[in-house]
């Protein structure tokens, strides 16, 4: 079975000079569709960079990327950018609304940029997510739990093949992460790629595969 | 400082930004100071090298003996020279040709010109000096030869400059002077030779009224021809461009305002972006003062080469367009006197830059250093949430640009800075379009002179009636001008328009106050000359003629007049001609509504008269008005640089602002066209509300007070045209274009994982 992401040999350095450490080290890792992958580890291993170099949010120094059977290195920025628009759906801990967009338009905006039809989705992504009732709330005016709802929605709207999640819980109470983890389970559900990034137990109970990053390594 | 500088080295990017800004700034400032400081004051110093005298009188040729025994009884006299001038010579020189040449026999004395290159005519050589004008149109250096009538080849010994009229082309007639030793040499010795030129300086210049009423013809037995004083010169002169060269220096104060608002705007800016390192300044235990100073020292650093170089390149790239002006004009441009000027500009950037430093830091250290820490522009932050409750849903709708122009809204005062600089920047270049169409409207169309006669026919007043009968000819006069000086202050030259009867269907300049002249005992006054003599309808007007016979008028009516600077009376002629025999003066040709010019031209010249189109008020010389229209382009261009650098820096400021905003943006799909699109939102927010003010700002406020402050004699025409209004459009939007293309390109260099790290 072809992998949905397929990561050979990532390999980042961050800083320069005597600062410089390597954070990745030759990372492998395949995701299937339809599995919900957990990475953990300590603070600085490069669990974030990992995701981000996997989304196409940065340039690996070495090392392959492929999703759904396309290799990112080398792609233009408009391919990226249509790639992540239309297979990749992306959850961040800090939630990163727009802030002068309502919920429902964040959602809205992210539909803009993806296939044709995204936009009929939004409605009931925010009817399922529960989230009608604040749907036309600046973020600035919502809970993090309903923040982070919304961002969810935001990265299912273009229905795509695979989700990252940067502790999408990290921000939340126990029972709002609970929610958005209900969210990601179903997605996973629904034959879509998983990858969270975590500190949280509750997220590695409820994952597939847990994968510990130290040294740089996957393990 | 090595401390200051660090910081610096820590943020190249935002320091190459605002130094860019900084140095079009001081570009504009540059531009504009320059050609406002030379043409302000070309004039003066012109007329000071050249040893310009108080007074230059013209008479019938006469022995210098004769001359010099009235001359001598003048009071208040220092020194008098003397000159021959001998018209329609022949002058050629490198198969340039003109036979309207004027040779002036110099005699010995002060000159009354300076020499610009080589040196001056000596007795002992076949020699002479060629006027700058001359010299510059004739490419004639030193040593070359110039060929005149009945002297035969002569060598250039020098480049003279006099700054009794403007240069030739402008005037038409190329001027040499030669050494009376030359010509007494060559024609034979005369031991009191004629002349016709006395050029008088004065002991006492201030007391001029009182030597011009001595030598009043009636007193002074002599009758001149022509009395110039300084000021008569000055009008002279400036009549060729005099309304341009006030609207140009005018246009030189409003960019270096602009400049200076823009500055500020983005010294505030920089302040304000970095309120989180004041709160940990802050919270280390630096005072406020110190953050401040700190504050004022990193702009500087930045600003005084940036602002340095820019003024410095401004003066450069705008020297050679305006010394040409100045040439043309007989005026000098003034070389290292500039610096000065340009020194005091640049202090005065540096005082924008450090007061904008200095405010905003000075208010932030006010704030709360837990709000410092959290981004500090509080304000902003509370207009902000109110401007999403109100129009978020709507805007999004409107999709990415509305989503681009709530960024740029966002922050209000960085938005209304620039909005203001752009609007005021695009009222400038409203302006400086405006001054081109008034330019060519004066040089081509009589009507903005209140002209309504379109032909002028050379003849005799008699000949007015057989014009008249011509088919499509509405009504045609002789039309006289008459020099002259007002009675009671002969300093002040006035010239007099007279028509045998109505002057109305011929010009008619717009009523100012009072009403038209009716009877031959009243005249009209232009606004200029009334505001020099206090003149008021029903007041008196004396003038002094040539012949030195006063004429007493009644004042009916102020007229806003163009011509001469407003120094202008129109009368009835009968008056006037028993001053003398004749006053001459071409027929004035006004021709019935929806005739042909052409066809009217053509049967005047059956009928045996040559008739030659009306021109309008300045110059008719292309070169000049290119040269004109080059300054106009300097300025307009700075001004573009400057709107350029003001949206260029808005949109990168809000791009940073909202890095991450962005890095979301491109994290769920926004392409790079997509991202152009949300800046290009922001742009418009800048440059749609600035067109509007700025088309506000040049109907309501700068085509008035500019109008009033170039010709407070005149109505001039300084309105915004549609076109001007389009073709100011679409240089706002180029700009736009081009900052977003920038600002876009910039954005997308950026991981999108570092946007993502940042506070929105």
């Amino acid at each position: 079975m072809t992998p949905l992401l397929r990561l050979r040999g990532l390999t980042k350095t961050v800083g320069s000079g005597r600062a410089a450490r390597r954070v990745l080290d030759r990372v492998d890792l395949d995701l299937q569709p339809g599995e919900l992958a957990a990475v953990v580890g300590p603070s600085g291993s490069g669990k974030s960079t990992l995701l981000q170099l996997a989304g196409g949010l940065d340039r690996a120094d070495a090392g392959e990327v492929t999703i759904a059977g396309q290799r990112l290195d080398g792609c233009s920025d408009t391919a990226l950018a249509r790639l992540r628009a239309r297979r990749l759906g992306f959850v961040f801990q800090a939630f990163h609304l727009v802030p002068e967009l309502s919920g429902e338009e964040n959602v809205r905006l992210a539909a803009r940029f993806g296939p044709p039809g995204a936009s009929r989705r939004v409605a009931a992504l925010v009817d399922a997510m529960a989230l009608r009732a604040v749907a036309d709330a600046l973020p600035a005016q919502l809970s993090g739990g309903e923040q982070q709802r919304f961002a969810v929605a935001r990265a299912l709207v273009n229905d795509p093949a695979l989700v990252l999640a940067d502790e999408p819980t990290g921000n939340l109470d126990a029972s709002s992460g609970a929610i958005v983890l209900d969210l990601l389970s179903a997605a996973a559900a629904a034959g879509r790629g998983v990858l969270v990034v975590t500190h949280d137990a509750a997220v590695t109970a409820r994952a597939d595969r847990v994968l510990a990053l130290q040294d740089g390594r996957l393990r | 400082m090595r401390r200051a500088l660090q910081r610096l080295l820590g943020r190249r990017r935002q320091v190459l930004v605002a130094a860019t800004l900084i140095a079009a700034a001081g570009l504009a400032v540059g531009v504009a100071g320059s050609v406002g400081y030379s043409l302000a004051t070309g004039y003066d110093r012109a007329a000071q090298r050249s040893d310009q005298p108080d007074i230059l009188a013209r008479f019938a040729p006469r022995r210098r003996s004769e001359l010099r025994a009235r001359l001598d009884r003048l009071p208040n006299v220092e020194r008098i020279s003397y000159r021959l001038e001998v018209n329609r010579i022949g002058l050629g020189a490198g198969g340039r040709f003109s036979r309207r040449g004027a040779v002036h026999v110099v005699h010995p004395g002060r000159r009354g010109y300076a020499i610009v290159a080589g040196r001056d005519v000596r007795g002992d050589g076949a020699e002479a000096l060629v006027e700058r004008g001359v010299a510059r149109e004739w490419d004639l250096q030193p040593g070359d030869r110039i060929s005149v009538r009945q002297l035969g080849e002569l060598r250039v010994a020098g480049i003279a400059l006099s700054v009794d009229n403007v240069a030739f082309p402008l005037a038409s007639v190329p001027r040499i002077y030669v050494s009376e030793a030359m010509i007494q040499r060559r024609f034979g010795a005369d031991p009191d030779p004629d002349v016709n030129i006395a050029l008088v300086w004065l002991a006492d210049p201030a007391r001029l009224d009182v030597t011009l009423a001595a030598a009043r013809p009636a007193a002074f037995g002599l009758r001149t021809e022509q009395l110039l004083t300084g000021r008569g010169v000055r009008q002279a002169i400036d009549q060729a461009a005099g309304i341009v060269i006030a609207l140009l220096a005018i246009l030189a104060l409003v960019a270096c305002v602009c400049a200076g608002a823009m500055l500020a705007a983005a010294a505030s800016a920089e302040v304000r972006r970095r309120a989180p390192v004041l709160g940990v300044q802050r919270a280390l235990g630096a005072t406020r003062r110190r953050t401040v100073g700190e504050q004022v020292l990193d702009a500087l650093l930045v600003a005084v080469p940036a602002a340095a170089a820019g003024v410095a390149i401004g003066a450069l790239a705008a020297a050679a367009p305006t010394a040409a002006l100045l040439g043309y004009l007989n005026e000098l441009a003034p070389g290292a006197a500039l610096l000065w000027p340009l020194v005091a500009a640049f202090a005065a950037l540096m005082a924008v830059v450090a007061a904008g430093a200095a405010w905003p830091a000075w208010r932030l250290g006010r704030r709360p250093i837990a709000a410092l820490l959290r981004g500090g522009d509080l304000t902003a932050r509370s207009c902000v949430r109110r401007g999403r409750r109100r129009g978020a849903g709507r805007d999004a709708r409107g999709g990415l640009l509305a989503l681009g122009a709530h960024f740029a809204l966002a922050r209000r005062a960085r938005w209304l800075s620039c909005v203001c600089v752009l609007a005021v920047a695009a009222a400038a270049v409203l302006l400086v379009l405006a001054v081109a169409d008034l330019l060519v409207s004066l040089r081509d169309d009589p009507g903005t002179l209140g002209r309504r006669y379109a032909l002028t026919v050379p003849g005799e007043a008699a000949d007015a009636a057989a014009v008249q009968r011509i088919p499509g000819v509405a009504a045609a006069a002789q039309r006289s001008t008459v020099d002259a000086a007002d009675s009671f202050s002969l300093t002040e030259p006035l010239r007099v328009i007279a028509y045998p009867g109505d002057h109305v269907p011929f010009e008619a300049p717009p009523l100012a106050s009072g009403r038209r002249l009716r009877t031959e005992r009243e005249v009209e006054v232009g606004a200029g000359l009334a505001d020099a003599l206090g003149l008021r309808p029903g007041g008196q007007l004396a003038i002094q003629a040539a012949s030195g016979r006063e004429l007493r008028f009644r004042v009916a009516g102020i007229v806003r007049a163009l011509e001469n600077d407003g120094r202008v009376v129109y009368a009835r002629t009968a008056p006037l001609l028993r001053d003398g025999p004749s006053l001459g003066g071409p027929i004035a040709v006004r021709l019935e509504p929806g005739a042909a010019r052409g066809a009217v031209v053509r049967r005047l010249a059956r009928a045996g008269f040559a008739s030659r189109a009306t021109g309008g008020a300045t110059a008719r010389n292309q070169a000049f008005l290119a040269v004109l229209a080059t300054v106009l382009r300097n300025v307009a261009l700075a001004i573009g640089l400057v709107c350029l650098a003001a949206v260029v820096q808005t949109l990168t400021l809000t791009a940073r602002d909202r890095r991450r905003s962005l890095a979301v943006l491109r994290a769920t799909g926004a392409t790079p066209r997509a991202l152009a699109a949300v800046l290009a939102g922001a742009a418009a927010a800048l440059v749609v509300p600035a067109l509007a003010a700025g088309v506000a700002l040049q109907r309501l406020v700068l085509a008035p007070v500019v109008a009033g402050l170039a010709a407070d004699y005149a109505t001039l025409p300084l309105g915004v045209s549609a076109g001007d209004a389009l073709a100011v459009g679409g240089g706002l939007t180029l700009v736009g274009v081009i900052a977003v293309l920038v600002v876009t390109r910039s954005a997308l260099g950026e991981p999108i994982a570092a946007g993502l790290e940042h506070e929105d």
